[in-house]
């Protein structure tokens, strides 16, 4: 690929709610900055020029630009579709009004901890709860696509069953994925209050398998307990019959983003990802987009990140499970061991059954 | 005059090309991508508004070896599918 297809640009560092597991906040190795209109304006003319097709917005919350208006006017003249990561809180009737007038939306993602205040509240902020559904209700009625988020936490893990019967039944939304508290920025700093435990971990996993039985198609995720149960079950079953249960499994090929997309923080800085925003390619309106997407040493090493045998690693030692194994997210593996190429301690089958945890 | 006779890309579509020569024809009005080979690739930046499709034609043939005998009815029918998806506009004759 010549250039990316898609990026993930979070174009401000400001929020207006503070989650107790937000992966955003509290990384120290990210400057919380926000460019001026005329920098992503320049930028967003580079990637038109590229012929990215599409850009994913977010934040901090994408809302709270004032200057949206023409941030998006920027995307749509540089022939681009977009989209939102967003906690739903700030959506007025003028925005939406705006953003459906532009025919060039693909979704707006928000987050839905709850089917209630309390659930939801608890990791998000008194308030947000009403504001999100009045957000989601309004983007209903303009026709922009409404996609939601649920992510898992102590607070809500009892709550899944309710989650999914007020999305998909009261609410009417055709889906909704899920994923799970990870420890990173501000979970960091919560992690006992936050994160699942191995109990927890197995209920919400028994929970989104039969849910996703009850509604087929409709509920979705790449991270969290529901991909984590997917995953282990289908490596048992490998294990069981000799077979592979992923392509090159035994290595680390749990992530194939670096070869698709990239991302842009708040302040300009180019990064592999998110989850990865410590590692600092270029900056924007200053290097090259496509030298950086086709010449960066440290993203070309990612990519190749998936000739890395997992048998290398003394965490991997006598695992049986290293044939059937991807590695996971290096995003977590960094936040939890400092190392990018390494496996996710986080998404460790062995380590999931040595502390109580049972494929189910 | 057949409309179709003189096709005009879309300014609105982006033409990815890629490193293998293969590109993507991306139209950002309804999200529709369309996945075409180095051929497609030279018969869109063909449809100028100004050449008829076998003046395209004509002009592929010149400048790919070995083309088929039925090119001019696959380029006829690529220029027909770009243009129900709205990748293709047809240049109307004011006459």
């Amino acid at each position: 690929m010549r250039t990316p297809r898609s990026l993930t640009i979070e174009i401000t560092s400001r929020c207006n709610l503070r989650c107790r597991y937000c992966y955003f906040f509290n990384n120290p190795e990210v400057v919380y900055r926000d460019l001026p209109t005329g920098e992503w304006l320049t930028f967003f003319d580079e990637l038109g020029s590229l012929g990215v097709m599409t850009v994913t917005l977010a934040g901090g919350e994408p809302f709270i630009r004032e200057d949206l208006p023409v941030l998006l006017e920027g995307i749509v003249r540089n022939r681009m579709r977009f989209a939102f990561l967003s906690n739903g809180t700030l959506i007025d009737d003028e925005i939406a009004a705006f953003i459906a007038g532009t025919g060039r939306c693909e979704h707006v993602q928000v987050s839905v901890d709850g089917s209630s205040a309390q659930a939801h509240d608890s990791c998000r902020g008194k308030g947000s709860f009403e504001k999100v559904l009045r957000g989601i209700h309004t983007l209903q009625r303009h026709r922009i696509g409404v996609t939601v988020r649920v992510t898992i936490h102590q607070h809500n893990v009892h709550d899944l069953e309710n989650i999914a019967h007020f999305l998909l039944d009261e609410l009417g939304l055709p889906d909704f994925s899920t994923n799970s508290a990870g420890y990173m920025g501000t979970c960091c700093v919560n992690a006992d209050e936050v994160l699942l435990n191995v109990e927890e971990r197995k209920e919400a996993m028994a929970t989104l398998l039969r849910l996703t039985e009850q509604y087929p198609g409709r509920i979705s995720s790449s991270a969290g307990p529901l991909t984590d149960g997917r995953m282990w079950r289908r490596m048992e079953e490998a294990r069981a019959q000799d077979k592979p249960a992923f392509h090159n499994g035994g290595r680390l090929t749990g992530c194939g983003c670096p070869s698709n997309k990239i991302s842009v923080r708040a302040d300009g800085a180019i990064v592999p990802c998110n989850m990865l925003a410590h590692m600092e390619l270029g900056r924007i309106n200053h290097d090259s987009l496509s030298e950086v997407w086709q010449n960066s040493p440290d993203l070309n090493q990612l990519r190749t990140r998936h000739h890395i045998s997992l048998a290398e690693f003394e965490f991997c030692a006598g695992c049986s499970y290293i044939p059937y194994c991807t590695g996971n997210c290096p995003g977590l593996a960094y936040t939890l061991t400092g190392q990018v190429d390494h496996p996710s301690p986080d998404a460790c089958m062995r380590r999931f059954l040595e502390e109580g945890g049972a494929i189910l | 005059m057949n409309q179709i006779d003189k096709p005009i890309a879309n300014p609105i579509v982006v033409l990815r090309e890629e490193f293998d020569d293969w590109a993507v024809l991306f139209n950002a009005d309804n999200a529709a991508a369309v996945g075409t080979n180095p051929v497609g690739v030279a018969v869109w930046k063909l449809m100028d508004g100004k050449k008829d499709i076998e003046g395209i034609v004509s002009e592929i043939k010149n400048r790919f070896e070995d083309t088929p005998d039925a090119v001019g009815e696959e380029i006829a029918a690529f220029v027909g599918i770009l243009a129900e998806n709205g990748f293709v506009g047809l240049e109307q004759d004011s006459k």
